[in-house]
């Protein structure tokens, strides 16, 4: 029983963090329609600069400083490679794999091929259910709910999020109104790129840190954004947790490749029945 | 000479130095050579099979190294578990894949682009974890070897005879090119088409979508097949790893690269990102940059591929000169 709970509160804490990486990911395919193959590998960037970073300045300065540099990185991006082939969703699937080969590499070269783990900032347990649960995991979890709330706040109240709203819903009103659309677009990228680089900064302390990892999450995360409807953010949100939560207690009687081929199984049915998502009409 | 004929005339050009390239190799004493022109051609199938589907049903797929898997292990396992000898083997491998696809398709083309793309890489990845699971079967990550059985035992053919394993290759590959010229100029090719071009349009003039596409996903599934058969006969080795989403995106790579809705296309791409990946790696250890950041630059410069720069010079050649033609009549009919 323990091992059940435990599993499950593992799945909830993956979840918020993998919805926060989804968010970004689905912010960018809604808006500029393209498919981002190197999402995952922006995830372990994430994680590998969290490391790099913490280990000088300590854990906390990197949380901040991680999102901002990819927040740079999104741009950079976006004007390279994005920007001159958008005319076509088939050549940005192979310009962002070019992308993710690229990042894969240099990070292999530079950090090295070996695994490697990272020591949680906040250290303990505290008892949770009747078991001693890890401080720092819930503070993940805690914060990646707040990063979620924070991003939705931004696109309801302020002007930008509003703009970027704007243009998901009808591009060409949105350009007849005087938006920035090129911009908005621009941001867009650099702020999903953001997401999924701090989504990797927050999980950095509780997975390994390789070149890897983002070969993994990518399949998780588009999982989130078909499995909630293409569009619906809340339903990403609500899919990647119940998604995780879902793989967490299979794998607490099965072995976790078990839980992954049932939470596919799951996804190809949501995809046939309902294409526009599994919370189609329940919001928007 | 017509842009048509010109591009027959490449077609004839490649499959002649593809078939010569042995005896030039030989002379040459780079006979080394030779095995990396056999994987790429093997790994253009699986190219083709992306091809067929984006460049002449606008369907992007994914998940073709499901079927590229499927043919591989149908040798591999029909050959160390069944004993079976190497032609049997073989068709069992494209069986498998085929069946695989048949049923696959069934499901996928019942949607479209985004969707689709997504759907086909759930399937392969389904499948891909029940692979790397199933590890006394397929042998998962390590995967399966086994020693090839003769082509031709009366004639002494032999795979570890690096040509006649050469010319198994071409020859298959050979038959798929052809009978893919062929289909794209049947009936059946002529309906992909306007399935692409206007899905509405194809069905109120009768055509049945939903089977063109299910057609096209099984033929296609059929090509990444034949390719995974003879991969795992070329390495005598199958593994699980070759299932990974991965190395189906590596075939929209190469396709794209080449140039799809050409025939040769796939082939062209292929080739050029295999040799320079050979060439480059024996010089920079982290040449996975360099490869990442010349994909880049091909799809921002030529974006419809190798293959669509060629023909821009040939269809402009035409052009200029039915231009010239006709500034000629016009300046006759002045007088």
């Amino acid at each position: 029983m323990d091992l059940v709970i435990a599993l499950t509160i593992n799945g909830l804490v993956w979840g918020l963090i993998v919805a926060l990486i989804a968010l970004g990911l689905s912010i960018i395919f809604g808006l500029l329609d393209i498919i981002n193959v190197a999402h995952g590998d922006f995830f372990m960037v994430g994680t590998v600069l969290a490391l790099v970073i913490a280990g000088t300045t300590g854990f906390w300065i990197a949380l901040v400083l991680v999102p901002l540099l990819g927040l740079a990185m999104g741009l950079v991006v976006e004007r390279l490679i994005i920007r001159p082939t958008i005319s076509a969703a088939s050549l940005t699937i192979v310009t962002t794999f070019g992308l993710s080969m690229i990042l894969q590499e240099t990070v292999r070269a530079t950090f090295g091929a070996q695994p490697r783990r990272m020591a949680a900032p906040i250290q303990g347990t505290i008892p949770l259910f009747g078991l001693e649960y890890d401080v720092y995991r819930l503070f993940a979890a805690a914060f990646a709910a707040l990063c979620i709330v924070a991003f939705f706040l931004f696109l309801s109240r302020t002007t930008l999020g509003t703009w970027i709203r704007a243009v998901r819903q009808d591009r060409e009103t949105a350009t007849a109104l005087g938006i920035p659309v090129v911009r908005v677009c621009a941001f867009t990228f650099g702020l999903g790129t953001a997401m999924a680089l701090l989504g990797g900064a927050i999980a950095a302390p509780i997975t390994t840190v390789e070149f890897r990892t983002g070969v993994d999450i990518l399949p998780v995360s588009f999982m989130a954004v078909v499995i909630g409807g293409l569009g619906n953010l809340k339903g990403t949100v609500a899919a990647a947790v119940l998604l995780a939560v879902l793989e967490g207690l299979i794998s607490s009687f099965a072995d976790p490749t078990l839980a992954r081929i049932t939470s596919l199984a799951v996804m190809c049915m949501v995809l046939l029945v309902k294409p526009r998502g599994l919370f189609a009409g329940a919001t928007r | 000479m017509t842009a048509q004929r010109l591009k027959w005339l490449g077609v004839a050009a490649v499959a002649a130095g593809l078939g010569l390239a042995p005896v030039l190799l030989k002379f040459f004493g780079g006979l080394f050579w030779i095995n990396v022109i056999a994987e790429i051609l093997i790994w253009s199938l699986l190219a083709a099979s992306v091809n067929l589907l984006l460049g002449y049903v606008g369907l992007l797929s994914f998940g073709q190294a499901l079927y590229f898997g499927f043919g591989m292990y149908g040798v591999a396992i029909g050959i160390s578990q069944f004993g079976l000898g190497l032609w049997p083997a073989f068709f069992l491998g494209i069986a498998a894949a085929t069946a695989m696809a048949a049923v696959a398709g069934a499901i996928a083309v019942r949607l479209t682009w985004h969707y689709f793309a997504i759907i086909t890489v759930v399937f392969s990845l389904i499948f891909y974890f029940v692979a790397m699971s199933a590890k006394s079967i397929t042998g998962g990550d390590d995967g399966l070897s086994f020693s090839a059985p003769p082509l031709w035992k009366a004639a002494g053919w032999l795979l570890t005879d690096r040509t006649v394993q050469y010319y198994f290759i071409y020859l298959v590959c050979a038959a798929c090119f052809t009978g893919m010229a062929f289909l794209i100029a049947s009936p059946l090719g002529m309906r992909f088409n306007a399935v692409r071009d206007n899905e509405q349009r194809a069905s109120l003039i009768g055509i049945n979508v939903y089977y063109t596409r299910w057609i096209a996903f099984v033929i296609s599934g059929l090509l990444a097949g034949v390719g995974g058969a003879l991969f795992a006969l070329f390495g005598r080795y199958a593994s699980a790893s070759y299932m990974f989403y991965h190395v189906s995106g590596e075939a929209v790579v190469w396709a794209i690269v080449g140039g799809i809705g050409s025939l040769l296309g796939p082939l062209v791409g292929t080739a050029l990102l295999i040799l320079f990946r050979e060439l480059v790696s024996g010089l920079w250890e982290n040449y996975l940059i360099a490869v990442g950041a010349f994909v880049i630059l091909v799809v921002m410069f030529a974006p419809r591929g190798i293959v669509g720069i060629f023909s821009d010079l040939v269809e402009g050649r035409d052009r200029r000169k039915a231009d010239a033609r006709a500034a000629l009549r016009n300046l006759a009919e002045a007088e």
